[in-house]
């Protein structure tokens, strides 16, 4: 008897939007005053995940994987004087395969560093810092401080990728003026050897060699504002970088990131110093557009010029699969292609058929081996909970970029809950 | 372009004068000017901004943003940097606007994103434009005349009806239809449109309270253009008069903002 009721009531409620959705809108009981919330200092998620993926054995059989995992991230923001700052970000990673028979768990140190503001136009920070630099999406080339920060690879989302990481130990100074800002860093050498020990705070990975920064940027116009970088690593050549966005109409944003300097050709890694220096360039450039759907479409091009050509990675496995195998771990490690050219695909679409519902997906190509990455995700969020379902293929020859990773494909379900 | 500021000249005097023409009331331009005055604090200020949503008349989501706003000095235009307080998971998020120079930027990540309007209309902060801008400097207003409306607390109203059209390049909305009230010039409805004449969205501004020295709209509701059934009430409280920095208005301050 119930269900005709309510039926009813919901057609007429249907039928008073119809009449006059104005007049039903205002009717409605508006917002209560909220009073003016103060930032919160922290933010903490766990999230639980469990997925299927299958894996190429050392046999190079293929074997379907139990995945599970627990992540907790904590994030303190907290200014305990006037004019300082104290930063901590931290993620702990607990991974298990073969339905919780294998565990193994990763904590990653992102941030602790602390930073004080003397005025609003100057500020200096000591600790350990993410110093992120880059417009692009996929392949960061102004990034000089990507190089062994991701300790636990998570997901394959270049969002998440540049949250998971760690951050290098350093000094850094910026001032401010109207429209213009200075930024310089230096960052010593730590220790000499990454470590992969469960909670080792991994100065290795970050801080293995002297290394300096400086980054300007000035406003030119309302629409243009450049950003240059100058980066040293000991013994090695500058660097340089350039950072760079257009609006091209009301719904498209254009970008070029770009840095170039003497380096050694990536092919050093696996073959040795007889490949010599040269100067190298690396460039992502692309565009995003937005329609009206709530649909945002990136399409990036990017240009390694220290990677190998087409032919020379074909041949670089037949010559020599240990030097294979170690241009792909340095590669890796530095967050680089191992090949000149690659395309990539990144579309979000916000609201898809029901609201806070998001899909995400991705394709990545390999222009020289024609392998490719494709991921996609959706994920519903609430507001203290988000569900996630996320797809990843990996596909092309043995050898190829994609093709030569032992991951083939995974499936994976999440949930976040934010305390 | 100096015959496009010619002919806005022109047609500027010309409205100005057929409007000053048919009666001794101020003309359009100076109607829309007195209104932009009453939304908007002729000094920079701070007021936190409570959004509610509403689906086929559900509250579906409550955000809160604190918002710092200034007047470019150059173009008298708003320029406002938008800090996300709540939910938990979207907490110090920023959104820099200075015209069509619009930022996102996520602590979690450190990554300043530059997005375009449209991107940014996708987003519930896009609905504070209907409240800080300043009409007047992008849009030349003619009267089309008094005429009774409905206002935001259902009650007809004698009011003004303009007719806005951008006279700037490159803003969210082509042309605005816009009700002021006869007596007073408080606005209390508006229609947005975009350049093909869709209706993007229609506000009415309401709950009138003295704040940083006069009557201002409090709340603000929102109906979508192309989705009636999606509604958000904008709820503006603590407006605090205070200094924003020059510095603070730009890409390179985002990841040095730390709320007081």
């Amino acid at each position: 008897m119930r269900v005709p009721i309510v039926l009813t009531l919901a057609l007429l409620a249907g039928a008073a939007w119809a009449d006059d959705p104005d007049a039903a809108a205002l009717s409605l009981p508006g917002s209560e005053p909220q009073s003016a919330e103060s930032a919160k200092a922290w933010q903490l998620f766990a999230e639980g995940a469990v997925g299927r993926s299958v894996v190429r054995t050392a046999s190079l059989a293929e074997e379907a994987r139990a995945t599970e995992q627990l992540s907790i991230d904590l994030q303190i923001d907290a200014a305990p004087v006037a004019g300082l700052r104290a930063v901590l970000a931290d993620r702990l990673d607990i991974n298990w395969l073969h339905r919780f028979r294998q565990r193994s768990e990763v904590n990653t140190l992102k941030e602790a560093y602390l930073s004080w503001q003397p005025r609003d136009d100057a500020i200096v920070d000591l600790g350990r810092i993410n110093e992120y630099s880059g417009v692009a999406i996929g392949y960061n080339p102004t990034d000089f401080f990507r190089h062994g920060a991701l300790r636990s690879p998570v997901s394959v989302d270049p969002t998440v990728i540049k949250k998971n990481r760690q951050g290098s130990v350093m000094v850094r100074g910026q001032k401010l003026w109207e429209g213009a800002s200075l930024t310089a860093l230096y960052s010593p050498r730590l220790s000499r050897a990454p470590s992969s020990s469960a909670f080792d705070l991994d100065w290795g990975a970050t801080n293995h060699h002297d290394r300096g920064l400086v980054i300007f940027s000035k406003r030119l116009s309302e629409d243009l504002n450049p950003q240059w970088l100058i980066y040293k690593d000991q013994g090695e050549s500058p660097q340089f970088g350039m950072n760079l966005t257009r609006l091209i109409t009301e719904a498209a944003v254009a970008y070029l990131e770009w840095s170039g300097g003497r380096s050694p050709s990536l092919s050093n890694e696996g073959l040795g110093p007889q490949s010599g220096r040269a100067f190298h360039q690396r460039l992502a450039t692309g565009l995003t557009y937005t329609m009206s759907n709530k649909l945002s479409l990136t399409l990036e091009y990017e240009y390694n010029g220290a990677g190998l050509r087409a032919m020379e990675w074909a041949q670089l496995p037949r010559a020599s699969l240990p030097a294979y195998l170690r241009l792909r771990e340095a590669a890796k490690v530095a967050q680089e292609m191992p090949t000149r050219r690659a395309w990539l695909l990144h579309a979000t679409w916000r609201d898809l058929l029901i609201p806070r519902l998001n899909l995400s997906a991705m394709v990545r190509r390999n222009i020289e081996d024609h392998s490719h990455l494709s991921w996609l995700e959706l994920r519903y969020h609430a507001s203290r909970e988000e569900l996630a379902l996320q797809w990843q293929r990996n596909a092309g020859e043995w050898f190829t970029d994609y093709g030569g990773l032992p991951l083939r494909s995974a499936w994976q379900f999440s949930y976040r809950h934010y305390f | 372009m100096k015959r496009r500021s010619f002919l806005t000249a022109v047609l500027f005097a010309a409205l100005g004068w057929s409007s000053s023409g048919l009666s001794a009331q101020p003309g359009a331009q100076e109607i829309l000017a007195a209104s932009d005055a009453i939304r908007n604090p002729a000094h920079p200020f701070g007021v936190t901004m409570t959004l509610t949503e509403y689906r086929d008349g559900k509250q579906t989501d409550v955000s809160t943003l604190a918002v710092y706003s200034k007047a470019n000095k150059d173009n008298g235009q708003f320029r406002s940097l938008i800090r996300f307080v709540a939910p938990a998971r979207d907490a110090n998020k920023l959104m820099l606007k200075s015209g069509n120079d619009l930022w996102f930027y996520d602590p979690a990540n450190k990554a300043s994103i530059r997005i375009s309007p449209q991107q940014r209309l996708l987003g519930q902060a896009a609905n504070g434009d209907v409240v800080t801008f300043n009409l007047a400097k992008d849009y030349q207003a003619t009267l089309a005349g008094e005429e009774d409306v409905l206002d935001g607390d259902r009650q007809k109203h004698r009011c003004h009806r303009l007719q806005l059209k951008a006279v700037t390049p490159d803003v969210t909305y082509d042309h605005i239809e816009l009700w002021l009230d006869a007596s007073n010039n408080r606005p209390v409805k508006a229609r947005f449109y975009s350049e093909s004449d869709r209706l993007l969205k229609t506000a009415y501004y309401r709950l009138y309270q003295q704040q940083l020295g006069a009557e201002r709209p409090t709340e603000t509701v929102i109906i979508d253009g192309l989705d009636p059934r999606w509604v958000t009430v904008l709820r503006f409280t603590t407006w605090v008069e205070r200094d924003v920095p020059e510095v603070w208005l730009q890409r390179d301050y985002l990841p040095r903002f730390k709320p007081e």
